[in-house]
Formats: C-alpha cells, structure tokens, sequence
C-alpha cells in the first residue's frame, strides 16, 4: 500500500466514524487531519528526512478511537441504547404499516382482556372461558347459553387474571410503539 | 522498561491528564498557531509531549467551549491550515488555572522541604 493509500484508507474510515457528527464538521475535522499529514511529510522531506507514515498515524491512534473523542460529548446524558447501530441499520425497513399493525393488534387484544375483566364482573354468568363439551376447544367470550358448555374454567379468578394480562400486553404495546416510533421516526 | 521508568511513565500520564488544557491555553498565550506547530511546541518539552490523537480532539473541544476561535488561512499557494488562538473567554481562564497551578507548585514544594514530625509547626 503506497502512503497515499494509507493515507485515504485512514482518513475515510475515521469518516466513517465520525458520521454522528454533523456532515460539516465531520469535513473539518477530516480536512485538519489531511493537512496536518501532508504538512508534517513535507516538513520532514524539507528536512532532508523521510517521514514513516504509519507512525504518524499511529499518533493519532485507531480512526474508531480518535472519532470517539470527537463525537463522545454528543453522547452527554443520553447514551444511545446497547446495539444502537444494528438499530440504525434496520432503520429504514420499518414501515408505518408495522407501526400501526402493533398498534392495533396491541391495543386490541390488551383492551380486550380488560373489558373481558369488567364483563365477568357484571355478567358472571355468561362471560367466561369453558372448555368445550368434548374438551378439544377452549371457549373465551360471552355466550348465551353456557349451561351447554363444559366447565368454567377460571370463575372469577378470570376477573384479575384478564386484568393483568390485558395491562401487560397494553404497556408492552406502549413500550414497543415508542421504540418503532423512534427507529421510524 | 524498568520499574521506576514504568512509575515515571503512569505519573506523567496522570499529571499530564490534569495539565493538559492549561498547557495547550499557555501554548497560545499571545500566538497564532495551527496544529502542526502546536504540536511541535509541545513536543519540545519533556513534560508536554503529546499525541496528534489527543491534541486535535482537544483542540475541538476547547473551541466548542469558547476558550479558543479557529481559522482556516491560506498563504500563497501553500497548504490551508486552521490557525488557533485565544478568545477573551480562553485568556480569563488560562488566567484562573495558571493562578491555580502557580499556588499548587509552591504548597507541593514546601511539602516537599518539610519532613519529619512536627505536623503542628506546618502552618506559620
């Protein structure tokens, strides 16, 4: 690799890294380095020596380390989550579809329950979760006639036990849309 | 590497974390200079050697602070190169931290001079 290579190779991997940065720092910081290098190799050559580039680079360390000097202060008081850059790759493969597909069926199923809850509590009689007569199926709902059903399975321990599946999967709807709206947004 | 030139090494590390802005603010004290020479400046001295690595990301952070403006210059058909200086906000506090290390310098001495028991007689 001819220093020049190296040089390239350096400076766009640190480029790489630093695209956290607005893209216009990103240049000045790229720029200052470029000319600091080239600088320093003519400073030497005029000096009748011959400057070993990669321990020039060596100087400024790693191109992922030295970028993590410049960007580390965006990262005060909000570290980015843990696989926050598998995160950003997948970013634009969520659609608004499997937003509102996550509200809905979320949402849905979570209110469900907790209806179910209230409607045991009114009717006790006919809302519950039977077994079918043969005992192939299970039965969750209202129905007009349970007398022809198997047994109730759960009574009204159905009345706590909805309550806190449906707040569950309601709150893990409402932890899962901000994180979709985050990624989306 | 001996054990005391290992010590050597790790206290010059730890000292230099602590110095680090004062030395590069002192650096710029009435100069105009670009990384390179900055550098160079340092370099010169056994205590301030430092890296271009933990220079230029210094540099950045001292002028988003304010303590310091950047510009690029060109001179004929020379290279461009962004020169540093001081701001009025970076000359307040090099002053502050100078006044600090002037009055650090002189307590660490007088420890220094002053062994034996009498922790009393200490303070004249």
């Amino acid at each position: 690799m001819s220093d020049r290579e190296r040089i390239n190779t350096y400076l766009q991997t640190l480029n790489r890294y630093l695209s956290r940065l607005p893209a216009e720092d990103a240049n000045e910081v790229i720029r200052e380095i470029e000319s600091h290098i080239y600088d320093a190799i003519d400073l030497a050559e005029a000096k009748g020596e011959k400057l070993e580039v990669s321990e020039l680079l060596k100087g400024f360390g790693p191109p992922r380390t030295l970028a993590e000097k410049y960007t580390n202060h965006m990262l005060d008081g909000t570290p980015p989550p843990s696989g926050f850059s598998a995160i950003t790759s997948i970013k634009h493969k969520v659609t608004k579809g499997m937003y509102w597909s996550t509200l809905l069926l979320g949402y849905g199923s979570g209110f469900a329950l907790i209806l179910l809850a209230f409607m045991k509590l009114l009717s006790p009689e006919t809302v519950g979760i039977w077994t079918s007569p043969g005992g192939e199926s299970v039965i969750v709902g209202t129905l007009d006639a349970p007398a022809e059903q198997g047994d109730d399975l759960l009574g009204l321990w159905l009345v706590p036990t909805a309550l806190i599946l449906g707040s569950l999967i309601t709150r893990f709807t409402y932890s899962l849309l901000r994180i979709l709206k985050r990624i989306a947004g | 590497m001996t054990e005391i030139e290992e010590l050597e090494a790790k206290w010059h590390v730890q000292l230099r974390k602590g110095t680090l802005e004062l030395v590069v603010l002192a650096a710029l004290q009435g100069r105009t200079l670009y990384g390179l020479e900055l550098l160079g400046l340092l370099n010169q001295f056994e205590t301030t050697k430092i890296t271009e690595g933990t220079l230029y990301p210094l540099l950045d952070r001292l002028k988003k602070e304010g303590s310091i403006t950047a510009q690029w210059v060109q001179e004929g058909d020379t290279r461009p190169r962004k020169y540093y200086s001081l701001t009025p906000a970076g000359t307040k506090k090099l002053s502050v931290l100078s006044a600090h290390w002037r009055k650090s310098v002189p307590d660490i001495e007088y420890l220094l001079a002053h062994p034996g028991k009498d922790a009393e007689k200490f303070k004249e």
